[in-house]
């Protein structure tokens, strides 16, 4: 049964692969840790790179998923020792990390973060490896309308639990599917939304829509925050190095209660690290914090959110490999370059492509050790990334997001693309959307349709397809629960408070 | 202004809902062979997103704070640095085009003269190198001074 595992290590072992998840540890941890650039940007930036240099899809999968796993730790440098949160996944650490910072115990919060995340991504990935095969199983057994009620599901689920504002999010989940109809329809033939521009033809490419959605609309943002938040060169003192095994064995439940939560969070589309970790974080406040000491520089207050966020971030690669539908904004993107190698991720690639699953799993197993050994002595080296000033920054992101658009195809259409979905993802992000949610739409849109299509040309036009089977049904009581209950459940609370009362 | 926004955005994501129904309804298929064609998803979303806007418009929710006057004109000044770096991309080429950009947005990212001119040059002169020979991209050299030259 995990044959694929042994294959995958085969495939992972290999001095060229073992080389790009040090690299992509090494670079992932300072994107992370760099103000501004979360994992997505991280991926954006590196995957043209990462396609010019001929890497075979694995490889280069095992490169971008390092640079994922690799962010979530360095999300947390700052959040711990300037109260910046690198990213949303890293948003709950502040709490009690940056307390910590300030008792002049920011080096074994570093160290704490570093284990608790590893461990949390342990637990994780253990799980990606008994559950992924079981599920792909399952998945195989899908036709095109339990994809299509899959994705109803995966979008309402994301909606819920994804972002601020229901609404936005769905607003910004329709514009995302909406960019993905632009082109020509595989089905018909027919031109939609090209504006007859033949540059349109072949629809938006996926690397200028994130390069424009998430780089260019973080250099416009960070010109507006530059005022706000520079601290450079003010960190505080890191104090002793290590933590102590002491320390780590007294937050050991928060670690394993933590991560669990986080790999199921994470397994559930369009949720990831940040629900997790404040979900953990919360779980873990009303669990054992019998003294108050949460949010004043409690251990098991840091170690929970940064258990849960890295179980998270491996988690939402199950739906991805088994189902083909990403768990997290950085998981859609990294679909998206799966599909750039013409791979369509789904329960097929276990059997079709297992060098690629395999290679992606055992990959994480090593990429973990490697970032442990990475972030626990050189904590203090990473930490001073922060004091990269934005103007080295800045330009730095504007020449990687032109030359990585400019080598797709060599023209400027391109770019001037580029730069107006640049301004459309500023626009939406000051009006309070967050981009995940477009980019989700962007990428699971056209596979949407098709599904819908399918099934409906196997019906002859009959709708009742699409909840006849019991699991598609089973999928759509779901996606309607889970809109519903949020809502109807303080309504039903408070009318049996009135009733008692 | 803060409701405000939510409800302009609202109307005008109405808009766009109508221009994208209008479009697909008017859509011509020479052939079809399935039952549904290209026309009924976009339909779909557009009713959709006239409906999630329409709860947006009567309940708007918050937004971040909108960019002062002077910030206001210093985004437009980086906006109009990329669309320039766009342009001249091709003509002036990599390293010329690069060096511009780069000392123009370390100024305005409050880095002194001296500072922003050593990042342009060393971004500009290595960073062409680096893409280049060390990864393969081809990046154009400027025809402008092809001509010259």
């Amino acid at each position: 049964m995990f044959d694929f595992l042994i294959d995958g290590f085969g495939v992972a072992l290999t001095p060229l692969n073992l080389g790009l998840a040090l690299l992509g540890a090494l670079l992932g941890t300072l994107f992370g840790a760099l103000p501004g650039i979360g994992p997505i940007n991280g991926i954006a930036i590196l995957m043209p790179l990462a396609y010019t240099l001929g890497l075979p899809a694995e490889s280069s999968l095992i490169l971008l998923a390092a640079v994922y796993t690799g962010a979530e730790y360095g999300g947390r440098m700052s959040s711990i020792l300037l109260n910046v949160p690198g990213d949303a996944g890293a948003v709950m650490t502040t709490l009690d990390g940056y307390p910590l910072a300030q008792k002049g115990l920011a080096g074994p919060a570093l160290g704490l973060s570093a284990v608790s995340s590893f461990i949390g991504a342990t637990i994780a990935i253990i799980g990606l490896t008994l559950f992924a095969p079981l599920l792909a199983n399952v998945a195989v057994m899908f036709g095109p309308a339990e994809f299509f009620a899959l994705m109803i599901f995966a979008f309402s689920s994301m909606s819920v639990m994804m972002g601020k504002d229901p609404i936005k999010t769905a607003i910004g989940a329709v514009l995302g599917v909406l960019i993905g109809t632009v082109g020509i329809d595989s089905g018909s033939g027919v031109l939609r939304y090209t504006l007859g521009m033949p540059e349109l033809y072949d629809g938006i490419d996926f690397v200028v829509m994130i390069i424009g959605l998430f780089a260019i609309s973080e250099i416009l943002l960070m010109l507006e925050n530059s005022h706000s938040t520079d601290n450079d060169g003010e960190l505080p003192p890191l104090g002793r190095v290590f933590v102590s095994l002491k320390e780590v064995l007294a937050c050991k439940g928060a670690i394993i209660r933590s991560g669990l939560i986080g790999f199921i969070i994470g397994v559930l589309p369009g949720t990831g690290a940040s629900v997790a970790g404040a979900v953990s974080y919360t779980t873990e406040k009303r669990l054992s914090d019998k003294d108050n000491t949460f949010g004043t520089g409690d251990m098991r207050g840091l170690a929970a959110p940064e258990s849960a966020n890295n179980a998270a971030a491996v988690g939402s690669f199950v739906p991805m490999l088994t189902l083909g539908i990403p768990g997290s904004g950085t998981t859609a993107v990294l679909l998206g370059a799966l599909m750039l190698y013409n791979i369509t991720p789904g329960p097929m690639m276990f059997t079709e492509r297992p060098e690629v699953a395999g290679g992606l799993i055992a990959s994480l197993y090593i990429g973990n050790i490697v970032l442990l050994m990475l972030n626990l002595p050189l904590a203090g080296v990473f930490a001073r990334v922060l004091t990269i000033p934005r103007w080295v920054l800045v330009p730095a992101i504007a020449i990687l997001a032109f030359v990585g658009v400019y080598q797709l195809h060599s023209d400027l259409f391109a770019i001037y693309l580029m730069l107006v979905i640049g301004v459309f993802g500023y626009l939406l992000r000051k009006l309070g959307f967050s981009l995940a949610p477009v980019i989700l739409g962007y990428v699971l849109g056209g596979l949407m349709e098709q599904n819908l299509r399918r099934a409906l040309s196997i019906s002859g036009g009959d709708v009742g397809i699409l909840w006849q089977s019991g699991i598609s049904l089973g999928l759509w009581v779901a996606a309607v629960l889970l809109l519903v209950l949020p809502w109807l459940i303080p309504k039903l609370l408070a009318a049996r408070k009135l009733s008692a009362g | 202004m803060k409701i405000a926004a939510d409800r302009v955005l609202g109307i005008a994501l109405i808009g766009l809902a109508a221009f994208i129904a209008v479009q697909a309804v008017q859509l011509e298929m020479p052939f079809s062979y399935e039952p549904v064609g290209p026309k009924a998803f976009p339909v779909g979303l557009s009713i959709l997103l006239t409906i999630l806007s329409l709860v947006m418009i009567f309940r708007p929710g918050p937004n971040g704070p909108w960019p002062h006057k002077a910030l206001a004109l210093k985004l437009l000044l980086v906006l109009a640095l990329l669309l320039g770096y766009a342009v001249f991309f091709t003509q002036l080429g990599f390293i010329v085009s690069s060096l511009l950009v780069v000392t123009a947005l370390a100024r305005l990212f409050d880095a002194t003269w001296g500072k922003a001119l050593i990042t342009g040059v060393i971004m500009s002169v290595i960073g062409y190198f680096l893409f280049t020979t060390a990864l393969g991209i081809s990046l154009p050299s400027g025809y402008w001074f092809d001509t010259f030259l």
